[in-house]
Protein backbone atom coordinates (compact mmCIF):
# COMPACT_ATOMS: atom_id res chain seq x y z
CA UNK A 1 0.00 0.00 0.00
CA UNK A 2 2.57 2.57 0.91
CA UNK A 3 4.30 1.90 -2.68
CA UNK A 4 1.02 2.59 -4.13
CA UNK A 5 0.61 6.14 -2.59
CA UNK A 6 4.30 7.11 -3.15
CA UNK A 7 3.21 6.95 -7.08
CA UNK A 8 2.56 10.68 -8.66
CA UNK A 9 -0.75 11.50 -9.34
CA UNK A 10 0.43 13.81 -12.35
CA UNK A 11 2.86 14.46 -14.96
CA UNK A 12 5.60 16.86 -13.41
CA UNK A 13 7.24 18.09 -16.55
CA UNK A 14 10.24 18.78 -14.58
CA UNK A 15 10.85 15.78 -13.21
CA UNK A 16 10.25 13.29 -15.77
CA UNK A 17 13.26 12.84 -18.36
CA UNK A 18 12.19 13.77 -21.80
CA UNK A 19 12.36 11.70 -24.82
CA UNK A 20 14.49 13.54 -27.52
CA UNK A 21 11.91 13.44 -29.87
CA UNK A 22 9.65 15.89 -27.04
CA UNK A 23 12.70 18.04 -27.21
CA UNK A 24 12.41 18.81 -30.81
CA UNK A 25 8.87 19.33 -30.54
CA UNK A 26 8.68 21.51 -27.34
CA UNK A 27 11.16 23.59 -29.23
CA UNK A 28 9.35 23.27 -32.65
CA UNK A 29 6.15 25.10 -30.81
CA UNK A 30 8.83 27.93 -28.86
CA UNK A 31 10.03 28.63 -32.11
CA UNK A 32 7.21 28.83 -33.68
CA UNK A 33 5.57 31.38 -31.82
CA UNK A 34 9.01 33.44 -31.45
CA UNK A 35 8.75 33.56 -35.15
CA UNK A 36 4.94 34.37 -35.24
CA UNK A 37 5.56 36.89 -32.92
CA UNK A 38 8.49 38.65 -34.86
CA UNK A 39 6.42 39.25 -38.26
CA UNK A 40 5.49 42.49 -36.98
CA UNK A 41 9.35 43.23 -36.69
CA UNK A 42 10.66 41.55 -39.00
CA UNK A 43 8.35 43.19 -41.34
CA UNK A 44 9.69 47.11 -40.44
CA UNK A 45 13.63 45.82 -40.86
CA UNK A 46 11.85 45.08 -44.61
CA UNK A 47 10.56 48.48 -44.88
CA UNK A 48 13.41 50.14 -43.56
CA UNK A 49 16.20 48.26 -45.98
CA UNK A 50 14.04 49.70 -48.94
CA UNK A 51 12.87 52.84 -47.82
CA UNK A 52 15.98 55.19 -48.13
CA UNK A 53 19.74 54.60 -48.57
CA UNK A 54 20.76 56.21 -44.85
CA UNK A 55 17.80 53.65 -43.37
CA UNK A 56 19.56 50.65 -44.97
CA UNK A 57 22.80 51.96 -43.90
CA UNK A 58 21.23 52.35 -40.67
CA UNK A 59 19.62 49.04 -40.52
CA UNK A 60 22.84 47.06 -41.01
CA UNK A 61 24.99 49.04 -38.53
CA UNK A 62 22.38 48.57 -36.17
CA UNK A 63 22.06 44.64 -36.94
CA UNK A 64 25.69 44.13 -36.50
CA UNK A 65 25.56 45.50 -32.65
CA UNK A 66 26.16 43.11 -30.35
CA UNK A 67 23.11 42.29 -28.67
CA UNK A 68 20.65 42.76 -31.64
CA UNK A 69 23.10 40.23 -33.91
CA UNK A 70 22.34 37.83 -30.85
CA UNK A 71 18.63 38.25 -31.88
CA UNK A 72 19.15 37.57 -35.16
CA UNK A 73 21.21 35.03 -34.90
CA UNK A 74 18.35 33.67 -32.42
CA UNK A 75 15.81 34.58 -34.87
CA UNK A 76 18.04 32.77 -37.65
CA UNK A 77 17.90 29.20 -35.68
CA UNK A 78 14.25 29.46 -35.05
CA UNK A 79 13.91 29.56 -38.90
CA UNK A 80 16.59 26.67 -39.16
CA UNK A 81 14.75 24.52 -36.62
CA UNK A 82 10.86 25.43 -36.99
CA UNK A 83 11.79 24.13 -40.89
CA UNK A 84 14.02 20.98 -40.07
CA UNK A 85 11.32 19.60 -37.17
CA UNK A 86 8.96 20.76 -39.57
CA UNK A 87 9.92 18.98 -42.52
CA UNK A 88 10.26 15.93 -39.77
CA UNK A 89 6.43 16.51 -38.69
CA UNK A 90 5.31 16.26 -42.73
CA UNK A 91 7.54 12.50 -42.75
CA UNK A 92 5.54 11.42 -40.07
CA UNK A 93 2.59 12.56 -41.12
CA UNK A 94 3.23 10.53 -44.46
CA UNK A 95 4.21 8.01 -41.78
CA UNK A 96 8.01 7.89 -42.89
CA UNK A 97 10.64 7.85 -40.01
CA UNK A 98 7.90 6.77 -37.63
CA UNK A 99 9.99 3.47 -36.43
CA UNK A 100 11.11 4.73 -33.30
CA UNK A 101 14.99 4.39 -33.69
CA UNK A 102 14.63 6.64 -36.77
CA UNK A 103 12.40 8.99 -35.26
CA UNK A 104 14.83 9.58 -32.33
CA UNK A 105 17.75 9.62 -35.30
CA UNK A 106 16.03 12.69 -37.36
CA UNK A 107 15.10 14.49 -34.01
CA UNK A 108 18.74 14.18 -33.29
CA UNK A 109 19.70 15.28 -36.71
CA UNK A 110 16.94 18.15 -36.28
CA UNK A 111 18.83 19.79 -32.87
CA UNK A 112 21.96 19.00 -34.02
CA UNK A 113 21.65 20.40 -37.96
CA UNK A 114 19.67 23.22 -36.40
CA UNK A 115 22.66 24.20 -33.95
CA UNK A 116 25.14 23.22 -36.38
CA UNK A 117 23.73 25.40 -39.80
CA UNK A 118 23.39 28.71 -37.09
CA UNK A 119 26.37 28.85 -35.97
CA UNK A 120 27.90 27.87 -39.75
CA UNK A 121 26.11 31.16 -40.94
CA UNK A 122 27.45 32.91 -37.48
CA UNK A 123 30.68 32.59 -39.10
CA UNK A 124 30.12 33.20 -42.74
CA UNK A 125 28.33 36.45 -41.19
CA UNK A 126 32.18 37.40 -39.35
CA UNK B 1 -19.81 29.70 -29.79
CA UNK B 2 -17.53 26.55 -28.65
CA UNK B 3 -17.64 25.45 -31.71
CA UNK B 4 -16.34 28.86 -33.29
CA UNK B 5 -13.60 28.86 -31.03
CA UNK B 6 -12.29 25.67 -30.78
CA UNK B 7 -10.14 22.63 -32.59
CA UNK B 8 -13.23 21.03 -34.03
CA UNK B 9 -12.41 22.72 -37.56
CA UNK B 10 -9.45 20.69 -37.52
CA UNK B 11 -9.19 19.32 -41.12
CA UNK B 12 -9.33 21.95 -43.37
CA UNK B 13 -7.11 23.73 -41.36
CA UNK B 14 -4.41 21.15 -40.44
CA UNK B 15 -4.45 20.93 -44.75
CA UNK B 16 -3.78 24.71 -44.98
CA UNK B 17 -1.22 24.51 -42.21
CA UNK B 18 0.55 21.99 -44.23
CA UNK B 19 0.12 23.43 -47.81
CA UNK B 20 1.45 26.94 -46.51
CA UNK B 21 4.40 25.28 -45.12
CA UNK B 22 5.25 23.61 -48.03
CA UNK B 23 5.11 26.69 -49.96
CA UNK B 24 7.80 28.49 -47.69
CA UNK B 25 9.82 25.47 -47.47
CA UNK B 26 10.24 25.42 -51.70
CA UNK B 27 10.25 29.43 -51.62
CA UNK B 28 12.29 30.53 -49.14
CA UNK B 29 15.69 28.29 -50.58
CA UNK B 30 14.62 29.75 -53.93
CA UNK B 31 14.53 33.25 -52.51
CA UNK B 32 17.61 32.75 -50.68
CA UNK B 33 19.17 31.78 -53.69
CA UNK B 34 18.06 34.65 -55.62
CA UNK B 35 19.13 37.26 -53.27
CA UNK B 36 22.54 36.09 -52.08
CA UNK B 37 23.87 34.85 -55.91
CA UNK B 38 23.59 38.42 -56.67
CA UNK B 39 25.31 39.69 -53.95
CA UNK B 40 26.74 41.30 -51.33
CA UNK B 41 24.78 44.02 -51.71
CA UNK B 42 24.53 47.87 -51.10
CA UNK B 43 21.27 50.00 -50.66
CA UNK B 44 20.66 49.94 -54.72
CA UNK B 45 21.60 46.45 -55.48
CA UNK B 46 19.12 45.28 -52.96
CA UNK B 47 16.58 47.78 -53.93
CA UNK B 48 16.98 46.11 -57.77
CA UNK B 49 15.83 42.62 -56.55
CA UNK B 50 12.48 43.81 -56.21
CA UNK B 51 11.74 45.93 -58.82
CA UNK B 52 10.25 42.97 -61.41
CA UNK B 53 6.79 41.74 -60.74
CA UNK B 54 7.73 38.48 -60.50
CA UNK B 55 10.12 38.98 -57.50
CA UNK B 56 7.15 41.68 -55.91
CA UNK B 57 4.75 38.81 -56.38
CA UNK B 58 7.00 35.94 -54.79
CA UNK B 59 7.95 37.87 -51.83
CA UNK B 60 3.97 38.36 -51.32
CA UNK B 61 2.87 35.11 -51.82
CA UNK B 62 5.94 33.58 -49.41
CA UNK B 63 4.87 36.32 -46.76
CA UNK B 64 0.91 35.37 -47.61
CA UNK B 65 1.67 31.51 -46.39
CA UNK B 66 3.69 32.73 -43.81
CA UNK B 67 0.90 34.88 -41.77
CA UNK B 68 -1.37 31.80 -42.82
CA UNK B 69 0.97 29.54 -41.03
CA UNK B 70 1.66 31.57 -38.65
CA UNK B 71 -2.24 32.71 -37.44
CA UNK B 72 -3.16 28.83 -37.50
CA UNK B 73 0.05 28.02 -35.15
CA UNK B 74 -0.99 31.17 -32.78
CA UNK B 75 -4.66 29.69 -32.95
CA UNK B 76 -3.42 26.23 -31.72
CA UNK B 77 -1.25 27.13 -29.25
CA UNK B 78 -4.52 29.61 -28.05
CA UNK B 79 -6.41 26.55 -27.82
CA UNK B 80 -4.21 24.68 -25.78
CA UNK B 81 -3.23 26.97 -22.94
CA UNK B 82 -5.94 29.94 -23.40
CA UNK B 83 -9.43 28.71 -22.03
CA UNK B 84 -11.51 31.69 -21.03
CA UNK B 85 -13.61 31.75 -24.38
CA UNK B 86 -13.92 35.50 -24.65
CA UNK B 87 -10.43 35.70 -24.47
CA UNK B 88 -9.38 33.54 -26.96
CA UNK B 89 -12.29 34.80 -29.11
CA UNK B 90 -10.77 38.40 -28.44
CA UNK B 91 -7.09 37.24 -29.33
CA UNK B 92 -8.28 35.03 -32.75
CA UNK B 93 -9.49 38.03 -34.03
CA UNK B 94 -6.94 40.68 -32.96
CA UNK B 95 -4.31 38.17 -34.44
CA UNK B 96 -6.04 37.61 -37.67
CA UNK B 97 -6.54 41.60 -38.15
CA UNK B 98 -2.99 42.19 -37.22
CA UNK B 99 -1.49 39.80 -39.99
CA UNK B 100 -4.24 40.93 -42.08
CA UNK B 101 -2.87 44.51 -41.71
CA UNK B 102 0.88 42.98 -41.89
CA UNK B 103 0.12 41.75 -45.76
CA UNK B 104 -1.46 45.14 -47.04
CA UNK B 105 1.81 46.55 -45.35
CA UNK B 106 4.02 44.03 -47.44
CA UNK B 107 2.31 44.61 -50.67
CA UNK B 108 2.73 48.56 -49.76
CA UNK B 109 6.53 48.00 -48.86
CA UNK B 110 7.48 46.02 -52.30
CA UNK B 111 5.06 48.29 -54.44
CA UNK B 112 7.14 51.15 -53.49
CA UNK B 113 9.81 49.94 -55.42
CA UNK B 114 9.26 50.88 -58.63
CA UNK B 115 10.26 48.70 -61.33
Amino acid sequence: MSMRAARPYHLDLFRIRQPIGAWVSILHRLSGAVLALAVPVLLYAFMLSLRSEPDFDRLIAFLQGGVVHSLLLGTIWATLHHLLAGLRHLGLDLGRGAQRARARQTALACLVLGVGLTGAIAIWMM
Amino acid sequence: MRLAAGARRGTEIWLLQRASALLMAVCLPLLLAYVLLQGPHDYWTWRALFAPLPAKLAVLLFVAAMLVHGWIGLREILIDYLHPLALRLALYLASAILYLGCLVWTADILWRVAP
